[in-house]
């Protein structure tokens, strides 16, 4: 199921951290309530972005997804700027 | 502050040298506190260690980038909490944001290393020892120290048998090209449920026999009979191995077609039995009340061997437990005398000995369920779901502070 959003960072092949250091920096860069979505390669990104979201005082974890493309998975992330 | 350490970079070979020496080093961990709680590195010695995840340091620390933010918050949040006269090693999943780490406490003038390969390459990391090594007869422990997993290569006149090969093959490939062995069997004492075994693979790519016992054969909970190709173990079968071979015992209990074998009066590979400081545990297949008390005469059983003989397991739970030259490896008089288990064993009845293994019981693994259905072919897992279900160190064997003070009546 996908969501609406207002801009797409593709993290995918990028090794922890920096999927979330990049994903951290395109926040600062969008609107209040404006919605980012992220797609990584990385399995560990999926738990990291819930700690992350729980952490910080300005993002909300909307919506989390995984899909399989040949036999490959992408780890999707929508994360939301509330303040 | 401490000396400088290896360019900043450990291994996992590195770690578990310093591990055995009882090297004073501090963990700082940064990652999820539930995988930090589930898999914690361990020594011969507790290690001291902190957890803060990577994405609260990076948050907190308030900083575009991941080594400034290190640098920020462990400045300002972590300094009272860090030694500044031990080396602290930096951990994280895959070694790749713990590299940041150990940069940022270098910049502010601590000692600290990267655990490079983080803690996926610990918990695959591999240790190979000689018990014995001649032409005559060889016999190699092959360890995976995070997981608390021992396996064995039995060598003679140029042929071996492989005992309870672990997930990866290329220790005992590299073992047997290293020492120039042909792999003629490979056997499992017993269906595993702690970890994905590796016999069904070695024994395919050296074309080898794989042996296991029936009764293992079939999933205990599931009550659904193994899809993988396998040789029949009977009680009292000879596995001739160059000029020795080795004798099956069948010894039910921690699972129904468990075996040890026994190499002449020398030694004995006990399998989950009798390990070095406890014993294994009688409840993986659901079935506690009704496989404990075979479990103690199983144990009888081998309790009736010559004390001499050298008892070789299949677990341990510490590092602690290996001798000072690294090798998990005693004799069983020696064990009568300092086994948790086996101490009760030799003082209770038999109602007593059931009673004391039922109050001993640790938490039931979950995750155990679906290994054992990977171990019999009833589910494939692709190569990450393998890591994710062996994660951890192995609960195999009896809880030890239960086993410290129970036991029933004196």
């Amino acid at each position: 199921m996908s969501q609406p959003f207002d801009k797409l960072l593709d993290a995918r092949g990028l090794n922890c951290p920096m999927p979330l250091v990049n994903a951290r920096k395109e926040i600062g860069k969008l609107e209040l309530g404006q919605v980012l979505k992220v797609v990584a390669t990385d399995r560990g990104s999926v738990a990291d972005f819930q700690g992350w979201a729980k952490v910080a005082k300005n993002v909300e974890l909307v919506g989390q997804e995984t899909e399989s493309t040949d036999g490959a998975n992408v780890y999707v992330h929508y994360v939301k700027r509330t303040a | 502050m401490a000396e400088q350490l290896n360019d900043g970079v450990w291994t996992a070979g590195d770690l578990l040298e310093r591990l055995e020496r009882r090297d004073k080093f501090f963990v700082l961990d940064v990652r999820n506190r539930d995988e930090f709680e589930r898999f914690r590195l361990e020594g011969r010695s507790p290690v001291p260690a902190v957890n803060i995840p990577y994405f609260e340091m990076l948050e907190l620390g308030g900083k575009d980038e991941m080594l400034d933010s290190v640098v920020a918050y462990v400045e300002r949040d972590l300094a009272d909490q860090l030694p500044s006269d031990l080396p602290i090693l930096a951990v994280c999943a895959k070694g790749d944001t713990s590299e940041f780490v150990a940069q940022g406490l270098r910049r502010l003038g601590y000692a600290s290393a990267n655990l490079k390969g983080g803690m996926k390459a610990w918990g695959e990391h591999y240790a190979t020892r000689a018990l014995v090594e001649g032409p005559d007869l060889a016999i190699y422990q092959v360890s995976r120290p995070a997981r608390g997993c021992l396996s064995y290569m039995v060598a003679s006149a140029g042929k071996a048998i492989v005992i309870d090969a672990l997930r990866h093959l290329y220790p005992y490939l590299d073992l047997a090209r290293a020492t120039g062995l042909t792999i003629e069997a490979v056997i499992d004492t017993h269906g595993h449920a702690d970890h994905i075994s590796g016999g069904l693979a070695l024994a395919a790519k050296t074309g080898a026999s794989y042996y296991l016992h029936p009764y293992d054969a079939i999933h205990p909970i599931d009550v659904l009979p193994a899809t993988i190709p396998y040789e029949f173990i009977r009680d009292s079968q000879l596995f001739p191995v160059g000029q020795h071979q080795l004798e099956a015992l069948h010894i039910p209990g921690h699972t129904l077609g468990l075996v040890a074998f026994r190499l002449d009066d020398r030694y004995l590979f006990t399998g989950d039995s009798i390990f070095i400081r406890s014993i294994a545990r009688p409840d993986l297949g659901g079935k506690a009340e009704t496989w404990a008390p075979l479990h103690g005469r199983s144990l009888r059983r081998l309790l009736g061997l010559p004390g001499g003989i050298t008892v070789l397991p299949g677990h341990f739970s510490s590092l602690d437990e290996a001798d000072e030259t690294g090798r998990f490896a005693a004799s069983l008089d020696d064990l009568k005398k300092r086994n948790d288990g086996l101490v009760v064993l030799q003082r209770e009845s038999e109602e007593g000995f059931v009673r004391y293994l039922l109050e001993s019981l640790p938490k039931f693994i979950p995750e155990y369920v679906n290994i054992k259905r990977v171990n019999t072919g009833l589910l494939v897992p692709t190569g990450e779901d393998a890591a994710t279900l062996e994660l951890g160190k192995n609960v195999c064997a009896l809880s030890q502070a239960q086993a410290a003070s129970a036991g029933g009546k004196q």
